[in-house]
């Protein structure tokens, strides 16, 4: 690795935001993509862009909205290029379910309790199934720990809509969790 | 019931969940493509420069084959005056 440079504007504001919000920026990405290397890949483009405009932001609230909604729209953009590219190389055929490189997945969520290694990769495993939105607000809710009016203005929706989504969310996933007990009898 | 319990237990397996920190090159990395980015021309401004200078050459192209049409014109009137003046009998 070459020595860092040395020609980055407000080097110690940016290294100051950079330690206040890696970890939220790298557990949003994690969350989303389950995967380590993707997850730094993401990290890296949303602090190449903070750096670029962050000095717009004043009000830290809204700094912190504003790097969630980078940190998730990188990760979904993310998905939907990975799925594009898979797509193309089995020679265009256009999958019904837009999550097929997560789905793909078996990864094993390091912040997660072991005894609970196994149980979280089934969850994760059927989060990946619901919608975007669904996905955004059980994701901020459950695993990030959000209130719902934090997640109305991250996601630019009402708090009833959050509710709504959440509630939906919980109804797909207690109905898709059900039906894998049944497979999960078998064995 | 068992389904149940089963179905919350998968739900509830994100309680306890820690943060995980990312690696510790990760800053170094943002701060190399930070630099990076601000060094490298955009490929914008390198199709900008390459039509300017096709843009030029044209031009250039253009004027040499006008003034080169304009000089052999003048010395075919040069050389139709001399005749006539050599032709007159007194």
């Amino acid at each position: 690795m070459s020595k860092p440079p040395k020609m980055i504007q407000n080097q110690p504001h940016f290294e100051k935001l950079y330690q206040e919000y890696n970890l939220l920026v790298y557990n949003v990405a994690l969350n989303y993509l389950q995967n380590v290397e993707d997850a730094e890949e993401i990290t890296q483009d949303v602090f190449v862009q903070i750096h670029q405009s962050h000095h717009k932001f004043e009000n830290k609230s809204v700094l912190k909205t504003w790097i969630y909604r980078i940190a998730i729209n990188k990760s979904l953009d993310f998905i939907k290029m990975k799925n594009s590219k898979k797509r193309l190389f089995i020679f265009g055929k256009k999958s019904q379910n837009e999550n097929e490189y997560l789905n793909s997945s078996n990864f094993e969520h390091p912040g997660i309790l072991m005894e609970n290694q196994e149980n979280a990769k089934i969850l994760f495993q059927t989060i990946n199934t619901l919608t975007e939105n669904q996905k955004t607000a059980f994701i901020l809710s459950k695993v990030d720990g959000l209130s719902n009016p934090e997640i109305a203005t991250i996601m630019e929706v009402s708090i009833s809509s959050v509710e709504s989504l959440i509630f939906r969310a919980k109804s797909t996933l207690k109905e898709k969790l059900a039906e894998k007990f049944k497979e999960y009898r078998k064995k | 019931m068992e389904t149940e319990n089963w179905i919350n237990e998968i739900l509830n397996s994100t309680n306890g969940m820690t943060h995980v920190a990312p690696s510790d090159e990760l800053f170094s990395k943002i701060q190399q493509r930070i630099y990076l980015k601000k060094n490298t021309v955009s490929s914008k401004t390198v199709w900008l420069m390459a039509a300017s200078i096709v843009v030029l050459i044209t031009i250039n192209i253009a004027a040499f084959r006008s003034s080169k049409t304009k000089n052999s014109d003048n010395s075919e009137a040069t050389i139709a005056a001399t005749l006539t003046k050599s032709n007159q009998l007194y």
